[in-house]
């Protein structure tokens, strides 16, 4: 397959509940529907629900744990994707058992992972506490994610200094749950402020879209449909941007004060 | 040339462990671990860096390697200013050291006693860049982050954290940004709010203590090491 070598992804935020684990549960299949062999490992082992947002809850029948103490292979951990095969998950351990975790393990983890897998991506836990280090120790580059929020914006440019000081390189941002009527009129925080204050290259913006809770709630990450919402097409596109794919990211909140873009939208929908 | 070992003088103080000036192919760990293999000193010992940039594993894996040789890293101290906010973001003891010849040139050029420290890189919410001299920042102060010497701070890029110039009383200490909205100033034993409203655009604003409070100005073209 690729002669590169595989490409270990952290993503955090610092903030709960901005979208970590959505981002991750799509970029995931994402990727694994452009053919790359992608292996999502939930970090947060605490409160782990990537396995939800996968529907994959009831196929899991060893952990990473296991796989560490060296009672199962990490073949038989890993959960394959029904509908994507490409893609695998490595579900977290006991939540009750916190404290066998080390950045040790951690890494001795993400190197097998690795062996068998162009993409790596760990879903990172909320805080910067020891659940962050762990997951951060194995991680070469990091995809921050943030919403257009002060605290959400804060948290992250706390995680961004962090990051840097580990030497985690590239450090890129996806932007999340955007509501482009409220930053037009100036009740959010912009495209622009977000970026001026956290500095990092932009992979991607998701608009706001309530398609996103009801495929959460179904275990169906929106990446896997054939033509996506909003949201899920945004995601896609953060795939292809990883990829190194040169797409424009397209600022919803200035599109819709053109014109020509009302125009168009204007002749778009009269004629289908 | 390994790192050396210097034993403490009095029993209450730690051990100097100073890494190599030159730096060769060899790691800092590996200097290190050189110098430990021939040592048997136990106790508290303080490193002093140098020129040397160590990041945080870099650091960790110092931290375990002399704690196996029963030593306990107490403090760091070095000219890097990445050093410097690795060793604070693992929480030690940290502080600059001068340099020890003459390639500190910047340090003197000023022709006060204040050395100038150079740092680049934004600093973000919750780092913290303490020096003892005045210090020249190119970049910028995240909302949440800090900045402070004993000196001037001067900001190239945007300060929106907080800033404190005159750490150790200077009261003629000043702060000066290309855009100035932080979230509080305080230089010597004064405190202040930063203003509310925007920045006016394109101008360089200096804050400075004039009749104990705080006032700020369009930045006098003057750069202020020299006054």
């Amino acid at each position: 397959m690729t002669s590169t070598s595989p490409r270990i992804i952290l993503i955090c935020s610092g903030k709960g509940g901005v979208g970590k684990t959505t981002l991750t549960a799509n970029l995931g299949i994402a990727l694994a529907r452009l053919g790359e062999r992608t292996a999502v490992l939930d970090a947060d082992f605490g409160l782990r629900n990537l396995d939800l947002l996968l529907g994959l809850e009831n196929r899991i029948v060893y952990t990473a744990q296991e796989v560490l103490a060296g009672t199962c292979r990490l073949e038989q951990a890993l959960v394959k994707h029904k509908l994507q095969p490409n893609l695998s998950l490595l579900p977290a351990g006991n939540p009750r058992m916190l404290e066998w975790l080390t950045p040790e393990d951690m890494k001795k983890i993400v190197a097998l992972l690795a062996e068998r897998s162009d993409y790596v991506l760990i879903d990172c836990p909320a805080g910067i506490e020891d659940g962050f280090k762990n997951a951060a120790a194995a991680a070469q580059e990091a995809i921050v994610i943030t919403t257009p929020e002060v605290s959400a914006v804060r948290d992250a440019d706390r995680v961004i200094g962090l990051l840097n000081v580990q030497g985690i390189q590239p450090v890129q941002l996806v932007l999340n749950r955007v509501r482009p009527k409220m930053v037009a009129s100036q009740e959010m925080l912009s495209v622009d402020d977000v970026t001026d204050i956290l500095a990092l290259p932009l992979l991607g913006l998701v608009v706001e879209d309530e398609q996103v809770i009801v495929s959460t709630n179904r275990g169906e990450p929106l990446t896997l449909q054939g033509a996506p919402s909003p949201a899920g097409q945004a995601y896609l596109n953060v795939a292809q941007r990883l990829r190194g794919e040169d797409l424009p990211i397209v600022d919803p909140s200035k599109e819709r004060t053109g014109l020509r873009a009302r125009l168009k939208r204007i002749l778009k929908t009269r004629l289908f | 040339m390994a790192a050396a070992l210097i034993p403490a003088l009095a029993p209450d103080q730690p051990h100097l462990l100073r890494l190599p000036e030159g730096m060769g192919s060899a790691s800092a760990l590996e200097e290190v671990h050189q110098t430990l293999r021939q040592s048997s000193l136990q106790g508290p010992v303080a490193l002093e860096c140098g020129d040397w940039l160590l990041r945080v594993p870099e650091l960790r894996d110092l931290e375990q390697l002399l704690q196996r040789h029963g030593l306990k890293l107490r403090r760091i101290s070095g000219h890097s200013p990445g050093t410097l906010v690795a060793a604070a973001a693992l929480g030690l003891d940290h502080g600059r050291s001068r340099p020890v010849n003459g390639s500190g040139s910047n340090a003197t050029a000023s022709g006060s006693s204040d050395p100038l420290t150079v740092h680049r890189g934004t600093l973000r919410s919750g780092d913290h860049l303490q020096v003892e001299g005045s210090v020249l920042l190119l970049g910028d102060v995240n909302p949440g982050a800090r900045i402070s010497a004993g000196g001037h701070v001067l900001v190239w890029g945007r300060l929106r954290g907080m800033a404190h110039a005159g750490c150790s009383g200077d009261r003629s200490a000043r702060i000066v940004a290309l855009q100035l909205r932080p979230l509080q100033l305080r230089i010597a034993d004064a405190v202040a709010r930063g203003p509310e409203e925007p920045p006016p655009a394109g101008l360089a604003e200096e804050a400075l203590l004039v009749d104990g409070t705080i006032r700020i100005d369009p930045a006098s073209p003057g750069w202020p090491l020299l006054q």
